[in-house]
């Protein structure tokens, strides 16, 4: 980690406020947390998994439940032809891949970074019981649970708890407002940016200099550590009662506040400073893509980064609706990984796709499809990526379906069990609850 | 059983407490006014709402848009380059339209008569999800906004049939094109899943069979009405939560209706809207046999919620997180400003992460700790700043206008002389007026500091109500 002025890491706050001098500040109970995992990590001699060259996954959200079968095309199938009278992509249209299954026209990105060895295609993923329901759907996906369970908190929250304790909030980095339910975590890590100008407490409008500088510091002060009273001997246990109560709104705002400050003026000059180097679509899946390529660029310690792309609900005029969005798509994906190109750090980034559902085979009568089950995840970029086709397509002929849908070939748990194991080279039991068989489209040896 | 809170406990701190939940806060001349009602009279006055009129006029194109069928018309015969130029002001006709609607809901939040009205309009915004991203025309955001706002207190059957019936939600959620030959499942799957019931509590066959209930409910798109279109109706029989009939839509909501689930169900997300958690399951089911004795209506089971000692509890008061609409709404009545203009509402909102008229999705708003990130949490601080201290205001929908600068507040009107003069009792007047109850001793200290002992200037005191909104205490209401 390089050394700068200023708080860069919750840990690195924690060791110059409390282990760094005499203890004259208190933590809340959340900072406790992190300082009994600083402890034990001291002790254990373990690293925190983050690090300027550590590998980074990229996880894309295409929201909405894109319809998997107009993504990878069965253009030989006449159940295809059958089922989508309307809806089936001419064959002279589709960008092929073998004889038997093409990309939709629209993902030329993709079929470039195909042929480049840099896509792998994950055929007919999903999961047993699927739930057509977007929310629980999602749910699934985000939390890894079983489809009659429910999980609160998320995957990658998960990794978080396990690998990074006590690491820099920055460990997950989510482009958006919200912060997806794949971080949520017993001790929450993870910082979410919008627009990374705004990413700080501004100056109010007209304000004198020296206003705005007694202004910055109380509210520093107003959202960091509880101020000690007496103890400043007092042992961890009590440090841990001084903040309000864990898991309060209020406890989880003091945190939030906390992490707010210490990753704002970092991401802030990441962000101005890099250069985009790609070709980038005008879309705002392509704007977080080119953040999140300055944010690498700049060296930002970060593991997981989470962007998404919104729109594939299409039950109802699908053709123009998902051209548009599978375009973005390929083209944002294929300027960010020459961007990382440019960097030199393409090597170091995993870019993983998925949504939450794919759709019916049936089309509908207004010229969309209704919800359905399995589709395939698109894994781009990572040196060590075997590339090209894997799994089996999921049958398309009625007597295979279920209830209208295709059935699924591989769990997409075993997805993100190879992705830890072989990506993030972390276990994957603790995480995901159990044992998944790991898929080959990442070597033993990645 | 709910019981009620004893008179003798009603505070200041308390009557702010339901005036920040049962509406959007207020001064604190309002929360006295609250106090010396007494808890029966504070409930009734937001309860009873109708005993006071509500003048507040529609949007002049809310009702009526006499203009519309004629620029359909137009659009029809253009050629194709005429047509762009026409739907794209179209587009930016509807654009204008949605910031002024934006504002005009606020504008009733913040000043109108009848606050919990448009509390609970908001849940049912909420809870119902439409959003104008898919339905693409003003006009039917308003109706349904009003829709909820004559149903809302009332009767949960009638509400929910309506809402199906009303043409936003027709268009929102697919009913509108939905047939016998291919029912379409959505506002069936909707109305268990998120309106009703609750995942897990029907089956995906009660689904199917419901969407073919529902089939028949259409929407004439040129009459901008609901229509019933009988040759669209799937007039066989269905299977639906453990009954068979040869069930309409009416009949499916109300079968839905009468599942026990469904009074647990909405008075349970009822709870958690007004007092920020999840209600535990002995006072769910309290809540929803009030509710199930009331004949399924809603007026009654508010007034027993907000009378109810469990609304008042510790842990209840000051520990729910305040939504970015409520945070606006809230400040502008605390700080005693008006609301920013329309545009600059909408791009504050947004920023914050509450788009009305534009859910992320048929959930609604998470809401909750949701609401806080740690951009969300800056943003909040730095639009503080805007509200208190004055920004330059976003473009009005006419873009020939100069932008113009946004006022702050005037301490003048919100603090005594006395209070300006004295850095503590500054403190406390500030503590008073925009949090209902302290800062925790840190962070009071660190506000003494920066207001010091001696008299503020003006431009010190603003910085000084900013700050405490750029607290974690301030997010909380």
């Amino acid at each position: 980690m390089n050394e700068q002025p200023g708080f860069h890491t919750r840990r690195e706050f924690i060791r110059r406020t409390v282990l760094g001098g005499a203890l004259t500040w208190t933590v809340p109970g959340f900072l406790a947390n992190t300082f009994a995992a600083l402890q034990r990590e001291a002790e254990n001699g373990r690293r925190t998994a983050t690090g300027r060259d550590s590998r980074i996954l990229v996880v894309l959200q295409m929201a909405g439940g894109n319809d998997g079968i107009n993504t990878l095309v069965p253009f030989a199938s006449d159940h295809y032809r059958r089922a989508r009278p309307r809806l089936a992509l001419p064959e002279s249209g589709v960008l092929r891949l073998n004889d038997d299954v093409a990309l939709h026209a629209g993902l030329a990105g993709f079929k470039d970074l195909y042929d480049a060895g840099q896509l792998a295609i994950l055929q007919g993923v999903g999961y047993p019981n699927p739930n057509r329901s977007h929310f629980r759907s999602t749910e699934i996906w985000q939390t890894a649970a079983e489809a009659n369970k429910f999980e609160h908190y998320g995957w990658l929250g998960r990794y978080f708890d396990n690998t990074c304790a006590g690491a820099d909030p920055t460990v997950g980095i989510t482009v958006g407002r919200q912060m997806p339910q794949a971080f949520s975590a017993q001790n929450p890590c993870g910082v979410t940016v919008d627009n990374p100008r705004n990413y700080r407490f501004l100056p109010a409008k007209g304000a004198g200099k020296t206003q705005i500088a007694e202004t910055e510091d109380s509210y520093r002060k107003l959202n960091t550590v509880e101020k000690e009273s007496e103890n400043s001997g007092g042992s961890i246990g009590a440090i841990a009662g001084a903040g309000p109560m864990a898991g309060s709104p209020l406890d989880f705002l003091e945190r939030t506040a906390l992490d707010a400050q210490v990753s704002s003026d970092r991401i802030r000059s990441l962000a101005a400073g890099g250069e985009n180097h790609g070709d980038y679509p005008p879309s705002s899946l392509a704007n977080s893509l080119k953040l999140l390529a300055r944010l690498i660029g700049g060296g930002m310690t970060t593991r997981v980064y989470y962007v998404s792309q919104g729109g594939y609900d299409t039950h109802t005029n699908q053709l123009a609706a998902q051209e548009r969005l599978l375009r973005d798509l390929g083209d944002s994906i294929r300027a960010f990984l020459a961007d990382l190109r440019a960097q030199g750090n393409e090597e170091r980034v995993l870019i993983m796709t998925f949504s939450e559902f794919g759709r019916r085979v049936a089309e509908n009568a207004s010229g969309g499809t209704d919800h359905g089950a399995a589709a395939p995840m698109f894994i781009a970029g990572g040196g060590a990526l075997r590339a090209g086709l894997h799994g089996a397509y999921p049958s398309l002929a009625p007597a295979d379906l279920f209830q209208g849908d295709i059935k699924y070939s591989t769990d997409f748990r075993a997805v993100y069990a190879t992705i830890l194991e072989r990506w993030l080279r972390t276990g994957s039991e603790p995480i995901l609850g159990r044992k998944f068989p790991l898929l080959d489209f990442l070597p033993a040896s990645a | 059983m709910l019981r009620q809170l004893p008179s003798n406990r009603w505070t200041y701190e308390l009557a702010a407490h339901l005036l920040n939940r049962a509406g959007f806060g207020g001064a604190p001349r309002e929360i006295e006014e609250l106090r010396a009602l007494g808890l029966e009279g504070a409930v009734a006055r937001l309860v009873d709402d109708e005993q006071l009129p509500d003048p507040t006029p529609d949007p002049d194109w809310a009702a009526r848009d006499p203009g519309r069928l004629e620029r359909l018309r137009q659009v029809r015969q253009a050629g194709p380059e005429e047509r762009r130029r026409l739907q794209r002001e179209e587009r930016e006709r509807q654009r204008d339209r949605m910031i002024e609607l934006r504002g005009w809901w606020l504008g009733r939040m913040a000043s109108g008569p009848r606050p919990l009205r448009e509390k609970l309009t908001l849940f049912w915004h909420g809870h119902f999800a439409t959003s104008i991203e898919k339905v693409r025309e003003a006009r039917l955001m308003w109706r349904q906004n009003d829709l909820f706002r004559r149903l809302g207190m009332g009767r949960w059957e009638e509400l929910l049939i309506e809402a199906g019936k009303d043409p936003a939600m027709l268009i929102w959620l697919d009913q509108a094109r939905s047939r016998k030959e291919h029912p379409n499942e959505n506002f069936a799957r909707e109305v268990m899943e998120l309106f009703a019931l609750g995942e897990g509590h029907y089956t995906e066959k009660d689904i199917t069979e419901g969407a073919r209930a529902l089939t028949g409910w259409a929407y004439d798109g040129v009459a901008q009405e609901f229509v019933e279109r009988p040759n669209w109706h799937d007039r066989g029989v269905k299977m639906i939560l453990g009954k068979s009939g040869n069930f309409n839509g009416e009949e499916f909501l109300g079968l839905v209706i009468a599942q026990p689930q469904a009074a647990r169900f909405i008075t349970g997300k009822l709870w958690n809207y007004f007092a920020g958690a999840p209600p535990s399951a002995s006072l769910n089911a309290a809540l929803a046999e009030t509710f199930r004795q009331a004949g399924n209506h809603f007026r009654p089971l508010l007034r027993t919620l907000f009378l109810s000692e469990e609304f008042y509890a510790p842990d209840v008061v000051r520990a729910q997180v305040k939504s970015p609409v409520q945070w606006l709404v809230g400040s502008v009545r605390v700080l005693e400003r008006p609301l920013p203009p329309p545009p600059t509402c909408y791009a504050l909102t947004r920023n914050l992460g509450q788009d009305l008229f534009a859910p992320p999705n048929v959930k609604g708003w998470d809401g909750g700790l949701s609401w806080i990130t740690t951009n969300n949490l800056l943003s909040r601080y730095n639009e503080a700043a805007t509200l208190v201290q004055g920004a330059r205001a976003a473009r009005e929908p006419d873009r020939g206008r100069a932008a113009r600068w946004l006022g702050g507040v005037e301490p003048e009107r919100l603090f005594t002389e006395a209070e300006r003069q004295n850095g503590a009792a500054l403190s406390e007047a500030l503590q008073r007026r925009l949090l209902q109850g302290r800062l925790r001793p840190k962070n009071e200290a660190v506000l003494l500091e920066f207001i010091g002992l001696g008299k503020p200037d003006e431009a010190r005191i603003l910085a000084a109500i900013r700050l405490v909104m750029s607290t974690p205490e301030y997010q909380l209401t």
